[in-house]
């Protein structure tokens, strides 16, 4: 599982960042970032298969647990490879390393997808293509009209 | 200790999202997302999320204040009242009950705004008023004109049914940013969405056709659209006919506002004028969605009376999906209105100037004398007070000093009462002006119920304690009215709330019981009535049952850009902040994400001047100058500069210009110029 995000959707009103923070004890580990005037994209950790940075960490503190790349924070050092391994800037480093942990240990799942006021994350890999072949369909329906 | 969940309703815009407040040994420890909720389904924005930062922060007002020199020293709260009865009664009997004014706040709730209208107007004094005269003033005068009720038609997941949805004067996705899935939703459904703004937002991300009028000329852009409707034949004409008058007026009256003339006016395309027309006109539910883009004009009313118009004549109205919906801005803007914390209404929208109001409450207060409005307005109060017809005012979770438009100027108003008791949370910038401060409550310290932008009534519950001595609005306003002689016995909020349920026709129903785990839309006549989330759809509260379309003439705005002042400036919000900033502001995970107070300006007006993002410049005004950081955009076309209105800076340059009608300033239109810092 990962958090997947429906660009169409995404008000840039930086939601999740503040929810995010708010249970990780501060660390946020999702960004909204702006491409000028004209959308909004919030940035995490991908859950890669092949994570660069469990491909790193020389202590297994980062590694994968089945999906999901999972953080073991007692073997983290705190060298910072993960960070310059990671091709998204997802993780980084202070004292220790952070990133999105799915919010383990949170029943309801991901504090980011929950908070979304305009529904752009999802833990649905298929829900933004869904929807967008949904309008055509619809659209086709009605001969092109609204 | 256990965890326990407190359902609350969120302090913030008038959304009215739930969530809980975890508290465990009397300490708030969380939040958790309220998955069933009517409106938010568990979402919330930036600002809900970071709700619990204002709690126990270091500014928190914890004793009485009075005032001694330059400083405060912490009293009693013995000592409290008795300054703020003296105060307030000596003011009262050397210059009689009209020198009082009293200024109630949307932030509180009903019962707590309930009890502030009936206490200045058991003192004697028609002056009272709530700062929805700064944003919904003319939604309440408009539509009570056009349509008999003010307040959104149809409620917020209502707008999912929508098949058009025309939203102008309104960046809902950074302040109402849970409506934008419905918004969303009605999209996935096949619906079309218009925005009309003079800047481009992430609510325009989400618009088909995106219309960015010159700021103030929505009336030539609603005209416009009216006449290309009536012109190519889209009119409603049987819903006209059933359930309107005026037809032929307006008629004649927006016949010269043709695609072209209209594009002069406004700088939108012709053919975009007539494209938004027609789908609005001919989807099967179209629905108006606006906002302070609206209200916070010289023009106002007449912003708010031509929407009714286009609605009105396109029968959209009155069935799922369609209506007339005016976005509000804080928590209980509808409520405080609803409760008669307005110069010109009693509770429940009973004129001021009506003698058969005056008969109504002398006999349920059992007050022999009760003072008819209408009384003066938030922004008139501020200015009699500089007059020296105010002598004393009791503010109570407003911020005037830095909200009112020209705000120098309303600081020296009220540095010229004889006293001014400021009931509040923080030392906001008002209360710096006050002889006595009163440590309020927030919403997690008490209990009450809110009333939402859509009219649905929802109870918050009281999680924690307030800090230090720190008391509920509702006991302190109780308080002041004992100690000024007043019989002012409410022991909990349920008993004003059984007090609304006689006084207020609209929510006779909504009884204490019924808002355990629930929530009711007013009006709700009975106690089994099931409230009402679909206004006028019968027809119209208004003689004949019929509303009413009232042809607007187009009036520019109060300042147009000139030699000395070439940029217009207009005002909103952003995501991250509220309001006049008192609790955004002070809220670590807001105020770092956007720190600064900042001017938008288009990147061709910024070369010209020499100026590069992130400089420091200076705006200025006929009023005064303020610094801030330009932040170059496109969002913007030239000629426009654009502020958020969350810091100080911003009101000491907006015009004190205000709508005829419904006194509301123009905040969102005037002329400054803008210099570099060297």
């Amino acid at each position: 599982m990962a958090v997947y995000i429906d660009i169409n959707r995404c008000i840039g009103c930086r939601s999740c960042e503040v929810a995010c923070q708010r249970v990780h004890g501060g660390h946020g580990h999702i960004n909204v970032h702006y491409v000028r005037e004209y959308a909004a994209v919030p940035v995490l950790c991908h859950h890669c298969q092949e994570a660069g940075c469990t491909m790193v960490c020389f202590t297994g503190a980062l590694h994968k647990e089945g999906e999901c790349t999972a953080f073991d924070v007692e073997k983290c050092t705190g060298c910072g490879l993960c960070a310059l391994a990671c091709p998204f800037g997802v993780v980084w480093t202070d004292k220790i390393a952070h990133k999105c942990d799915l919010c383990q240990g949170r029943e309801e799942g991901p504090a980011c997808i929950a908070t979304c006021p305009a529904n752009a994350l999802s833990d649905d890999f298929d829900l933004a293509t869904r929807r967008a072949r949904e309008r055509a369909v619809r659209a086709a329906a009605v001969g092109g009209k609204r | 200790m256990t965890k326990v969940l407190v359902p609350t309703v969120c302090p913030y815009c008038g959304a009215g999202c739930g969530f809980y407040v975890a508290a465990e040994r009397e300490k708030a420890i969380g939040i958790e997302y309220m998955l069933d909720h009517p409106v938010s389904q568990g979402a919330l924005c930036a600002k809900g999320n970071a709700a619990l930062e204002i709690l126990y922060h270091p500014d928190r007002l914890t004793s009485p204040l009075k005032r001694r020199g330059e400083g405060w020293a912490r009293i009693s709260w013995q000592e409290a009242l008795d300054l703020v009865a003296k105060g307030l009664g000596q003011a009262r009997k050397k210059h009689g009950p009209r020198s009082l004014a009293f200024l109630s706040s949307s932030k509180c709730s009903n019962e707590d705004n309930y009890l502030m209208q009936k206490l200045a107007r058991l003192l004697g004094s028609p002056h009272i008023d709530n700062c929805a005269r700064l944003c919904h003033a003319p939604s309440v005068v408009g539509l009570n004109k056009t349509l008999g009720a003010a307040g959104m038609t149809n409620p917020i997941p209502d707008i999912a049914s929508s098949r058009c949805i025309f939203i102008i004067g309104s960046n809902l996705a950074e302040n109402h940013p849970v409506i934008s899935r419905w918004v969303h939703r009605a999209k996935d459904r096949g619906a079309m969405v218009i925005v009309a703004d003079p800047r481009a937002t992430p609510t325009s991300w989400m618009a088909d056709v995106f219309l960015q009028l010159e700021p103030g000329t929505d009336v030539a852009l609603l005209n416009g659209m009216a006449h290309v409707i009536i012109n190519e034949g889209l009119i409603n004409r049987e819903y006209i006919a059933q359930k309107t008058k005026g037809f032929e007026a307006l008629s004649r009256a927006v016949k010269d506002f043709t695609p072209q003339r209209t594009a002069e006016i406004t700088g939108i395309a012709p053919e975009d004028i007539v494209r938004a027309a027609r789908a609005y006109a001919t989807s099967p539910a179209s629905a108006i969605l606006y906002s302070m883009g609206i209200t916070q004009h010289s023009t106002g009313t007449d912003n708010v009376q031509s929407i009714s118009n286009l609605a009105l004549i396109c029968g959209q109205m009155g069935r799922p999906g369609t209506g007339v919906m005016p976005l509000r801005g804080q928590n209980n803007v509808q409520g405080a209105c609803d409760m008669g914390a307005l110069a010109e209404f009693y509770p429940g929208y009973k004129k001021a100037d009506d003698p058969n109001t005056i008969r109504y409450f002398r006999e349920a207060w059992n007050a022999p004398d009760l003072p008819p409005g209408p009384g003066l307005t938030a922004t008139e109060m501020i200015e009699a007070a500089g007059a020296g017809e105010i002598k004393a005012m009791y503010i109570m979770g407003e911020d005037p000093a830095n909200s009112d438009p020209c705000s120098e100027h309303a600081r020296r108003s009220l540095e010229s009462l004889d006293f001014l008791v400021v009931q509040d949370i923080f030392m906001t910038a008002t209360a710096q002006l006050a002889d006595v401060v009163l440590p309020g409550a927030v919403w997690a310290e008490k209990e009450g119920s809110f009333t939402n932008t859509e009219r649905r009534v929802q109870w918050s519950h009281k999680a924690i304690e307030p800090p230090g001595e720190a008391r509920s609005d509702r006991g302190i306003i109780c308080d002041v009215a004992r100690s000024l002689g007043l019989q002012f016995d409410y022991p909990d909020a349920a008993s004003v709330l059984a007090e609304i349920n006689r006084t207020v026709p609209q929510y006779a129903g909504i009884l204490r019981e019924r808002l355990e785990g629930s929530s009711l839309v007013w009006p709700c006549p009975t106690v089994d009535h099931p409230g009402t989330p679909i206004l006028h759809r019968s027809g119209f509260n208004l003689a004949e049952g019929r509303a009413s379309l009232i042809p607007v003439p187009f009036s520019p705005a109060a300042e147009a850009a000139s030699r000395n002042h070439p940029f217009i400036l207009t005002t909103g919000r952003v995501a991250v902040h509220h309001n006049a900033g008192s609790m955004t502001r002070r809220s670590p995970s807001l105020i770092s994400r956007e720190p600064d107070l900042f001017v938008e300006m288009n990147r061709e007006d910024a070369a010209a001047l020499d100026v590069e993002d992130g400089d420091e410049v200076r705006v200025a005004t006929a009023r005064g100058e303020t610094a801030a950081y330009a932040r170059l955009t496109d969002r913007l076309k030239k000629g426009v500069v654009f502020m958020p209105f969350h810091f100080p800076g911003t009101n000491i340059l907006t015009t004190d210009a205000i709508d005829p009608e419904a006194r509301i300033p123009e905040f969102k239109v005037c002329a400054c110029n803008v210099f570099r810092r060297d």
